[in-house]
């Protein structure tokens, strides 16, 4: 059985696909959509911040790559997704088509950037502690683990000056590595509950068909169906990701093949340390 | 340094990293290993500190360290010949 799995939001724009005709197409529904051209990232005149265009631009790629493998005469047996990923992830299922992926990308990030014109957050990724260590040094400075990529890769999500304080603390606890990304919201924690009325009603203007392909989501592993998907697209954004699970969990139903469709290959290589340690 | 350690440095990456179609002959000694050169990131930093112990017993105990030992394959093998017991 083959997985596609796609991406969250990129770290950093790349301009790999942008003279490919295919992803043109796409940039041009993403501007006619939401006023922003991937494809002059740095110059559109769009006035969506950084992290929405980041959004849109991992959106973007994962609808191209999707394009890409379909025109191959490649498919899935299963999806995945990992954070801001589901809404590519939704339109590869056949869920929603891809203006209204590019539209909720953007409606939902937009939500959130406004989070961050109020206090300053940041995710702090850690690396190299077990989780027992993280989620003390988590509570410690009343900031949330987001991301439980594997067991010892995470997302710290929080007040910027809370995250920054946990990852010298986690340093001093012997993490390989820390780095911290400013951002708008603080994404996958129950800080985000703050603006879920907003959120459930930009989700309800859209229709959400039947998946055809099943879609397994990051919190409970399980596959989405057309009536539960406007409820886990706000819930999603309050909760964790668990993509150790989600992953363990696909390969249990009998995936094989794992395909990232989407910016780099994070979760392929977060699947390759979870392989080691079974 | 030996070049068989060399060798054996540049399998490990292959085969930690589950780098497909390439070869050892491939990897250059001196080229950056992150970046540039193989683009390698730190999520794959820790797969090689990992693979490092597991099979030489050779520990790098952070990243300051680890940005030295893997600026490229004969650091690696520079850091392995001197830290193996």
């Amino acid at each position: 059985m083959i997985c596609w799995m796609y991406p969250g939001q990129p770290i950093a724009f790349t301009d790999t696909h942008c003279s490919d005709p295919e992803f043109q197409k796409i940039a041009l529904l993403c501007q006619k959509t939401t006023g922003f051209n991937p494809v002059e990232f740095g110059s559109s005149s769009s006035d969506l911040n950084e992290s929405v265009r980041l959004q849109l631009f991992g959106a973007c790629t994962s609808l191209y790559r999707t394009s890409q493998l379909k025109s191959q005469g490649r498919g899935p047996d299963l999806i995945a997704e990992h954070s801001m990923g589901i809404y590519p992830a939704l339109a590869a299922s056949g869920s929603i088509d891809s203006e209204t992926a590019l539209a909720l990308t953007s409606r939902i990030g937009v939500s959130m950037a406004r989070m961050g014109l109020q206090r300053a957050y940041a995710l702090g990724c850690v690396i190299g502690l077990p989780l027992g260590s993280l989620a003390v040094i988590a509570a410690n400075h009343d900031i949330y683990i987001a991301n439980f990529n594997t067991s010892r890769h995470f997302l710290l999500a929080g007040e910027r000056g809370k995250v920054d304080a946990a990852l010298v603390e986690a340093t001093a606890s012997g993490a390989f590595s820390v780095s911290i990304f400013p951002c708008d919201a603080p994404l996958h924690t129950p800080l985000i509950e703050a603006i879920t009325g907003e959120l459930q009603q930009i989700v309800a203007e859209y229709h959400f068909a039947e998946p055809r392909i099943p879609l397994v989501e990051h919190i409970g592993q399980t596959p989405l169906t057309a009536a539960a998907i406007p409820a886990f697209l706000v819930e999603e954004l309050c909760r964790p990701v668990y993509w150790e699970a989600t992953y363990c969990t696909l390969r249990s139903r009998g995936v094989t093949r794992f395909q990232e469709v989407g910016v780099g290959s994070a979760l392929a290589k977060f699947n390759r340390w979870i392989d080691s340690e079974t | 340094m030996s070049e068989e350690l060399i060798e054996k440095v540049k399998q490990m990456i292959i085969d930690s990293l589950r780098i497909e179609g390439m070869s050892p002959d491939e990897i250059e000694t001196d080229a950056p290993l992150f970046g540039e050169g193989l683009g390698l990131d730190s999520i794959d930093a820790l797969q090689l500190v990992v693979a490092m112990e597991k099979e030489f017993g050779v520990v790098v105990p952070d990243a300051a360290t680890g940005s030295t030992v893997f600026a490229s394959v004969r650091s690696m093998a520079g850091y392995i010949g001197e830290h193996r017991k």
